[in-house]
This record gives structure tokens, C-alpha cells and sequence, in this order.
């Protein structure tokens, strides 16, 4: 836990339109204006390895190619599916891409509005619009259960160092608990238990930026 | 502007607030209030009483406003029934939908659209409580709300309206002054550059009396654009 603030006391909050003092390149969550550097959204600089990045507190998920993310169906069309991921705009998940032999015109039938699936990310245009796919890895659609959603950017908290967090949360409940870097987590087991997991994980991502966070969870499993 | 009165707007230097002619009204920003919103602000700037709320980037729509190279802002202003003397109908009129016109106007200058194309962001505004100066409370609020939704921006944008008073130059009219005063000038500054992203005059000014107006409210937006980032870093503790 020392560790982990002494960390936190070397980042800096910046807010849009800030000037950045620094000769690094620009990465992400930056504007350059007359050849100066600038931040466009409110987050926390880093400058690490001759790039400064703002790292952004609040905001929609945005994609990223090779991200495993929970998605939730919000429409069917003859053969395809429209995903919510959290995103800007919906995902669309090709039949190509499901795994299965989808006749055309029956999407619905393997996999209907509201139902999730364990999905990548495997294609984002310039445009936004981005492509999942099921046909990777351990890629699944979600039977039973239930999906909690937090703020992409509070998903390290809710995984923890080395998934210390996640895994306190997965013992003390005997659940089984998938994190999707959307921010999105499905939760399966007993009734009570799931409440229990929801709860701990909703409080993770009210209280990210509070210290001593894992004696807190601790203290609210053990209950 | 054309309004009578017998009253004293100012007397010996003092407004009838008791301010000064250049000191603003008390201002407390809370970013961060709903939960249902991506991005959410709260103000009280002397008696007006202002929400704002903010979603997207999302997908446009109607979709024949969709820009394909770019996302545009959809700011909605609203006063509540109850925000006024006299019962407001609600709904949409043209005072509404012109203010709606311009914030929106002035926030695609300082959000980068060029990063969300087709897509739109909602700026909404809902005066709970209407004592002059509403439009440019607003959209402060509405920027405090962009920052805390995690939009990408090139700055906050703090609104502020000076204007004349029995032939004083005042800065931030209140409702007795906005009704007989003998002008209203709201103005929008983006801080970092000076840049200005709204102005509009209602009465007579000269040409000098607007320069010292223009200064007047320029210097109104940047005490308030302290009081922004003052919001924002005790929202997220910056500040401990």
C-alpha cells in the first residue's frame, strides 16, 4: 500500500487546455498548439520514456485492437449483430465472426437482444467504427449470471496488482468473475454471493481514487 | 433594456446587491453530481440555480446532422416552469432554441469533434433557478460538465456578461439591472488564447464604453474560470 502512494503522489492532475512543461513527444490525451503541448482532457500526466500522455479520469471506453471485452447484443440484423460495448457507438459482431453457422435471416436465434458474450476487439477503422469477434481464444457467449458496469478507467483498480483485488473478491465470494477492459464484468455463482461481488466492485469504482482501498474490500467481504 | 423604474441602481458606487461595479456574484461550482449522466455539473451564481449534464460521444441522431469528418455538440438549454416569477410555459421557445444555437456554436470550437466523426456529443441545461445572467451560467456549467465527462477539449470556457447601469460600466448584471439597465453583454473567452466564442450586445454602448465593458467581462470569465478548475480538482482531489 506504501508503494502504491508514493505512486500516486508523483502524478499530477491536469485539466483541458493546460500547458505541459516538457520536451517529450506527445502521446495520448494531448493537443499541440503553436508548437507547444497541452492536455485536452482532466486526467493524470505520466512522462515516461520520452512520451507524456495525460491519462483521462472520466470518458467513454475507446477500442482498442486485442482488448477482451464483455458486449452486451442491442440489435440483430439478417447477419450481423450490434454490440454495446460502452463505446461511442455500438460494436458490430459480423456471423463470419461468431463461430457459428448462421443461417441468413437467424441471427436471433443464436444469440438475441440483451444477451452478452466474451468477445476481442479485432478491427477499428479511422472512422470509429469497430469489429468484434468470437472466434478468438476463450471467447464465449455468457450463459446466466449477471453484468455489472463500471468506468473503463477504473478497471486496474478492480483488477488490482497482479489481480490481487479480483482474486480477494473471487475467493471471499466463490464466484466466478470476468473483467472486460470496457469496463463491463460478468459475475456468475450463488444469488447472495453475486450481490456480495457486485457490491465490493460497485464501491471499487465509487472510491477508486481513495487510499487503502483493499482493507475496506476486505472488511466489506468478510461480512 | 427599455424598462422604467424609480429605483436606484447604483448609489455612491454601490450596486443594490451591495457590490462593487466591477466584483462579480458568489459562485459555487460542484462538478460531478448525477450519476446517471457521463458528465454532470451543479451552480449557484448568485440566485441562479443551474444543472448541467452530459452524454456522448454517441451516435448522432437524427442522422441527417451526422458530419462525416466530425462529431457536432447538441447543447439543449432549458428553464423550468418554476424558474421565474411568473410560471414559464415549458417546452421549447425562440429565446430557448436561440441559446441552445449559440452554445452549441461556441463549444465546437473548443471540443475536438475531429476525433468523433458522425457522432454527437448532448450538452443539457436546465436553469432551476433564473436570475439574469442564465445563458452564460450555463455555459460554464455545460464546461465543467464536458471536462467531467472526459471530452477532449482544448480548454474550459467560462461565460460572463458585463454590461451599463445609470452610465456605469458593471460587471455581471443581476435581475433588477438586467430588466433597466441600458445594456447587456454576455461574452465567452477560451482562456488560454483570449479568443472569443460568444459575444452578444442587447442596448447602447459607445464604442469606448464597450471596449471597458469587453475588459470588464473578459476579466468576470477568468476570476470564473478559477473557480472551474477550483471545482474540478476538488472533484477528483487534486486538492487535499
Amino acid at each position: 500500500m506504501s508503494e502504491e502512494s508514493s505512486v500516486k503522489s508523483n502524478r499530477k492532475l491536469v485539466l483541458p487546455g493546460d500547458l505541459m512543461e516538457t520536451k517529450s513527444k506527445p502521446g495520448k490525451g494531448i493537443f499541440r498548439s503553436e508548437g507547444r503541448i497541452h492536455s485536452s482532457v482532466v486526467g493524470y500526466s505520466s512522462d515516461r520514456s520520452g512520451y507524456i500522455n495525460v491519462n483521462a479520469i472520466a470518458g467513454r471506453y475507446s477500442p482498442k485492437v486485442g482488448d477482451k471485452i464483455i458486449a452486451v447484443c442491442a440489435e440483430t440484423g439478417p447477419s450481423i449483430w450490434r454490440m454495446d460495448i460502452g463505446a461511442s457507438f455500438n460494436s458490430t459482431l459480423h456471423h463470419s465472426e461468431s463461430g457459428w453457422k448462421v443461417p441468413f435471416g437467424d441471427t436471433a436465434r443464436f444469440l438475441a437482444i440483451g444477451d452478452a458474450i466474451w468477445a476481442e476487439i479485432f478491427m477499428v477503422d479511422a472512422a470509429g467504427s469497430h469489429q468484434i469477434s468470437l472466434k478468438k481464444d476463450d471467447c464465449r457467449k455468457l450463459y446466466s449470471g449477471t453484468i455489472v458496469k463500471v468506468n473503463p478507467t477504473n478497471v486496474p483498480r478492480v483488477i488490482g496488482k497482479q489481480g490481487s483485488m479480483i482474486s480477494l473478491i473471487r475467493d471471499n465470494t466463490k464466484t466466478r468473475i470476468q473483467i472486460g477492459q470496457n469496463g463491463y464484468i460478468w459475475i456468475d455463482g450463488e444469488g447472495e454471493n453475486i450481490a456480495l461481488a457486485q457490491e465490493a466492485i460497485e464501491t471499487i469504482d465509487r472510491e477508486a481514487t481513495s487510499e487503502g482501498l483493499t482493507k475496506k474490500i476486505e472488511k466489506l467481504l468478510e461480512k | 433594456m427599455a424598462g422604467q423604474t424609480d429605483m436606484e441602481l447604483i448609489k455612491n458606487g454601490i450596486r443594490m446587491d451591495g457590490r462593487k461595479p466591477d466584483e462579480l456574484r458568489d459562485v459555487k461550482i460542484v462538478a460531478g453530481v448525477l450519476d446517471n449522466a457521463d458528465g454532470s455539473c451543479y451552480l449557484e451564481w448568485g440566485n441562479n440555480k443551474i444543472y448541467a449534464g452530459v452524454f456522448g460521444p454517441m451516435e448522432c441522431h437524427p442522422r441527417h446532422k451526422q458530419k462525416a469528418d466530425r462529431a457536432i455538440v447538441q447543447a439543449r438549454y432549458t428553464m423550468a416552469p418554476f424558474s421565474v416569477n411568473d410560471r414559464k410555459r415549458p417546452g421549447l421557445d425562440r429565446r430557448s432554441s436561440e441559446i441552445s444555437y449559440i452554445v452549441s456554436q461556441a463549444f465546437e470550437k473548443v471540443v475536438m469533434v475531429e476525433e468523433f466523426p458522425k457522432a454527437s456529443i448532448r450538452v443539457d441545461m436546465q436553469v432551476v433557478e433564473a436570475h439574469a445572467g442564465t445563458r452564460c451560467a450555463a455555459m460554464t456549467a455545460a464546461s465543467v460538465a464536458l471536462a467531467d465527462a472526459g471530452i477532449p477539449m482544448r480548454d474550459m470556457i467560462p461565460a460572463c456578461a458585463s454590461g451599463k447601469v445609470n452610465d456605469i460600466v458593471v460587471l455581471d448584471l443581476n435581475k433588477e439591472e438586467d430588466n433597466y439597465g441600458q445594456a447587456d453583454l454576455p461574452l465567452a473567452i477560451i482562456p488560454s488564447t483570449g479568443e472569443v466564442v460568444l459575444l452578444q450586445l442587447d442596448g447602447h454602448l459607445t464604442p469606448d464604453e464597450f471596449e471597458q465593458a469587453m475588459d470588464l467581462a473578459t476579466s468576470g470569465c477568468m476570476d470564473l474560470y478559477k473557480k472551474m478548475r477550483d471545482a474540478l480538482e476538488n472533484s477528483y482531489g487534486g486538492k487535499k
